[in-house]
């Protein structure tokens, strides 16, 4: 053998060494589910708080949970994979807006031969909007996990300086005060419409009347919707929102001496607030919603606990599911992440009903109604946030293009 | 030029609290050292740092086989041979995205999925690298291998001991190249692994940012503390950059 | 044994790297292919006898959408302006850079090659902030030369050349390491043959440097070019491809369709639009780079 053959063979044995290696180091494992094993996809930034959570679930049953953590940006595209090659995990924790995606899709499994020997599954114990996000074609894929719904942010100090001791009730008294607000200086505004937040014509229009989808057909260029779009409007051209993204989080126009003292948002702001804007303790709360021409309904998500279509330990998993839905373990869940509790009994705890903050999110989530389940939801919002542009940016005519808008949403959702 | 870096560095010995505070502060009014503390005890740190290192190992597998494809292109004549090298060229034009699903389902046929190897053989060649080396290698004269032709020496020891010496600073350029998409690798670990254990430092980091809200100084100190590796290597490798030999010069 | 080895060296050589490829790349990209011509979404991907072929539908649509033909205007608005940009500065960098090897220089390549490595988050939360029309950095400073301010993100025209400064900077590092790596290259004899015959220095740059970069110009072309025909992370961070749709790209198009409304058929249809562009524009760029080598044959 010449010198470069030896060569060649040292290049070879190490690479098949490093390959041995790192084959040896994963087969060992993948012989992984025994039957007493339940793997979890849990979508969020907090996995060994999770793990922590049900480590007494683990104790009392003897089953093991083995909790993979999944980045929020990237949930979409695992669970993709996960439908696509039909393995994947036995529960998910599954955003509110994906499930009428995925269980059209197929990809959930019914809950409803579980309910009996799990009696905390029971749709009536959780909030009335949230289980309409768990039902599909009248089957039930999931079990609320926590709610998330929008509530009024506001400064009680600079809004007692325009003359409200008590939160805007009503839509024309939030215009005025927001209104009254902008005028205290040039960079001053009063209420803030997220440019990129496409529930918020829909929750708007909602309290105006409409119904946004009725027997199949989009509402979105009946006067109902384009009267919420026109009120929204009025914001922008009174100056009281806005008209260019300011760049800066909701919290840090919110704190100081506060560009932006009133807006529409949900719970995790609480804990946003106090961490990075410390300096307006005391001088901030939450409130219902201001009542529009019908009604002040929030819009409801959250997470929904489900089992995947294709595990084989579904009934194992539905116990898992029924510890997840007690009322104790949801309060102490919130504790430890403040995600709020879609158990509706667990709001007349202590717990909940000493925190000024979260009452006002316990009385709106009895009317919240999430937004319509249909799974091309996603995309016609998208297309109406593009028309929001359209008409707050360059004035372009409300109900002409809410005509458009409204027969492109159409046919996306005529597009099955 | 550097303030995003400077900043990414100063931010994270930052509280979330001085980040968001307008005006900004560019030097921190308080160190601290909590969010490194928060990101090793979140994280399976340890566990994460095994994977990368593995992933990065055959990441420079693959930049050799890069290498000695980019040199047969550049360097022989055979048959097919442009119509082979545009094929390779083509998958650099389609968007990751699209062929993410096909190549799940495939590893997901061959029973790869949720290993590191699984995980590592998706990104281990790249046309990007057999483009660059076959543009560098081009430029070699053909006397130098002509001669050590002539000399008797096998294809393989001419590749190994004259054109990887000459190509050192391509090398270098890519070498940095390979580390960093080793080292960053996400969608792939992310994707193939159904279990943490297989996870690199940056699905970890990945991990950290909240639905609606993120930590911006956690993820600042995560960010400060995978650049470190990159910033030695790319210390360490630049020089050779500098380093080349004159070999065209014996024309 | 030695002499087949030999003469099938460039086979061998070529062959672990391009089964890889064809396995990751090639065959996704014929599947892509064959979707783009379906129906497939979500119900799709989970029970395959629900997925239709239908023609042409899809390209059909994608022609008649405005997003979509935005989208390409504003790639093609990206590849103009963009490509020639990243060339120039990278190669005016990299020359500048070749001087010396002293420490100052070293800083130099790191501070210019700083971007490239700097996380992606970072950089979308600097650059916001330079941006902001009312608290940024750089509308502070043009108060001073009683300029401004300029909506940088927020007119549909600026928003496209603020993005493509943002990319700029993000992409001269790699390319500057190329270059100098190609810098390299270049004979030392070349450059006294030209002192000898009383060159100065405009005339060594311009008839030397220059021209015997040419391997790493035209690689730093193509890939350029390939990148910002697939520019999709600035918008997405930055923008999300607003406002008014105006610095929507065709990747991040593809993106939207695809992994937002899980229509992968259609997002599919748009990739192979993508891809025949692509493909067209570099095998051009082949074609000129073989004719230029001919005329110097």
């Amino acid at each position: 053998m010449n010198k470069a053959g030896k060569r060649i063979a040292v290049i070879f044995v190490s690479l098949l060494l490093i390959l041995s290696f790192a084959l040896s180091g994963c087969s060992s494992s993948s012989t992984g589910t025994t039957k007493k094993t339940i793997t979890v996809w849990f979508f969020g930034d907090q996995p060994k708080p999770f793990q922590d959570l049900v480590a007494k679930f683990q104790k009392q049953s003897g089953i093991n949970v083995n909790v993979q953590a999944i980045p929020w940006a990237n949930a979409h595209d695992k669970l993709l994979t996960a439908v696509a090659s039909k393995s994947g995990p036995d529960v998910i924790t599954m955003g509110s807006s994906w499930m009428p995606e995925f269980a059209k899709a197929g990809a959930l499994a019914d809950l409803t031969p579980y309910l009996k020997d799990n009696p905390n599954l029971k749709p009536s114990n959780f909030f009335k909007g949230s289980v309409e996000t768990a039902q599909y074609n009248g089957k039930y894929y999931g079990a609320p996990w926590y709610i998330d719904t929008r509530v009024l942010f506001y400064r009680t100090d600079l809004l007692k300086k325009v003359g409200y001791t008590q939160p805007p009730k009503t839509w024309d008294e939030l215009l005025d005060a927001a209104t009254k607000l902008s005028k205290r200086g040039k960079g001053y505004y009063g209420f803030n419409i997220d440019p990129k937040e496409q529930s918020t014509a829909f929750m708007f229009a909602r309290q105006n009347g409409s119904n946004l989808i009725e027997n199949g057909k989009t509402q979105f260029n009946q006067p109902a919707f384009v009267d919420a779009v026109t009120y929204m409007d009025k914001f922008i051209k009174q100056g009281a929102t806005p008209k260019t993204d300011l760049g800066i989080d909701l919290t840090q126009s919110f704190g100081g001496k506060s560009f932006v003292p009133m807006f529409i948002s949900g719970s995790w702001n609480i804990q946003t607030i106090n961490t990075t804007v410390p300096d307006v303790k005391g001088k901030w709360a939450t409130a219902v919603l201001p009542k529009g021409k019908d009604n002040n309904k929030s819009i409801l998500g959250g997470a929904d606990l489900t089992i995947f279509k294709y595990s084989k330990n579904k009934a194992n998993s539905a116990k898992l599911l029924n510890y997840l839905s007690s009322e104790e373990t949801q309060l102490k869940w919130l504790k430890i992440s403040t995600d709020m509790p879609a158990v509706s009994s667990a709001w007349n705890s202590n717990q909940l009903k000493d925190n000024p903050f979260y009452k006002a999110f316990g009385e709106q989530a009895k009317t919240a109604e999430p937004l319509p389940l249909v799974p091309q939801f996603e995309e016609m919002a998208q297309g109406y946030l593009k028309s929001w542009e359209k008409i707050y940016r360059t004035g372009a005519n409300v109900q002409k293009t809410l005509d458009q808008y409204n027969s492109s949403a159409q046919q996306i959702l005529d597009n099955k | 030029m550097v303030l995003p870096f400077i900043w990414m560095l100063l931010s994270s010995v930052k509280t979330d609290m001085e980040i968001l505070q307008i005006p900004p502060s560019i030097w921190p009014k308080s160190f601290t050292l909590d969010n490194f503390i928060t990101l090793f005890t979140q994280m399976d740190f340890l566990v994460y740092l095994k994977n990368t290192i593995i992933i990065v190992l055959f990441s420079f597998v693959g930049m050799f086989l890069n290498a000695i494809a980019g040199y047969g292109f550049a360097k022989y004549r055979f048959k097919g041979k442009n119509s082979l090298f545009y094929l390779v060229l083509a998958t650099m034009m389609i968007p990751g995205q699209v062929t993410m699903i096909p190549v799940y389902l495939l590893l997901n046929m061959a029973h790869l999925t949720n290993t590191l190897l699984g995980i590592a053989l998706p990104g281990m060649v790249g046309a990007f690298g057999i483009f660059l080396f076959r543009q560098f290698m081009s430029t070699i004269s053909d006397e130098i291998i002509e001669a050590a032709r002539l000399d008797g020496c096998s294809e393989f020891y001419i590749f190994w001991k004259i054109i990887l010496p000459i190509s050192r600073p391509v090398l270098a350029v890519q070498g940095i190249l390979t580390f960093i998409a080793g080292w960053n690798s996400f969608i792939w670990p992310l994707i193939i692994a159904n279990d943490q254990k297989y996870y690199t430092l940056s699905v970890g980091l990945a991990l950290l940012k909240g639905q609606h809200a993120s930590n911006y100084a956690l993820q600042m100190a995560g960010s400060a503390f995978m650049v470190i590796p990159i910033v030695i290597v790319f210390l360490a490798l630049q020089k050779y950059i500098l380093q080349g030999f004159n070999v065209s010069g014996m024309k | 044994m030695k002499t087949f080895l030999n003469k099938n060296s460039p086979y061998l050589f070529i062959t672990p790297a391009l089964f890889l490829l064809l396995i990751f790349s090639i065959v996704p990209i014929i599947i892509s292919l064959i979707i783009s011509f379906t129906d497939i979404n979500i119900t799709g991907l989970a029970d395959w006898s629900k997925i239709h072929f239908i023609g042409l539908s899809n390209y059909v649509n994608l022609f008649n959408d405005p997003a979509f033909l935005q989208s390409i205007g504003n790639s093609i608005f990206y590849v103009v302006i963009g490509v020639p940009f990243v060339i120039a500065c990278s190669m005016g960098i990299a020359l500048l850079i070749n001087f010396g090897d002293s420490w100052i220089f070293r800083l130099f390549r790191l501070i210019f090659y700083a971007p490239s490595i700097t996380n992606v988050v970072a950089v979308a939360v600097v650059w916001n902030y330079l941006y902001n029309p009312q608290f940024g950095l750089l509308n502070y400073m043009l108060q001073f030369v009683h300029l401004g301010p300029v909506p940088w993100l927020q007119d549909p025209f600026i928003a496209k050349i603020s993005l493509i400064i943002l990319a700029l900077w993000r992409a001269i590092g790699v390319n500057m390491l190329i270059f100098l790596a190609a810098l390299q290259g270049i004979p030392k004899a070349y450059y006294e043959a030209a002192q000898i015959d009383g060159a100065n220095s405009w005339q060594r740059l311009t008839k030397i440097t220059i021209p015997m970069l040419r391997f790493a110009t035209f690689f730093v072309t193509v890939t350029t070019l390939i990148g910002w025909l697939q520019f999709f992370e600035e918008p997405l961070v930055m923008t999300s491809g607003g406002p008014l749709n105006s610095t929507n790209s065709i990747a991040l198009f593809i993106y939207q369709n695809g992994f937002q409304f899980s229509k992968f058929g259609y997002a599919a249809a748009g990739s192979m639009i993508l891809f025949v562009i692509i493909i067209v524009v570099t095998l051009i760029q082949f074609r000129g780079q073989r004719k230029q080598q001919d005329n110097q044959m």
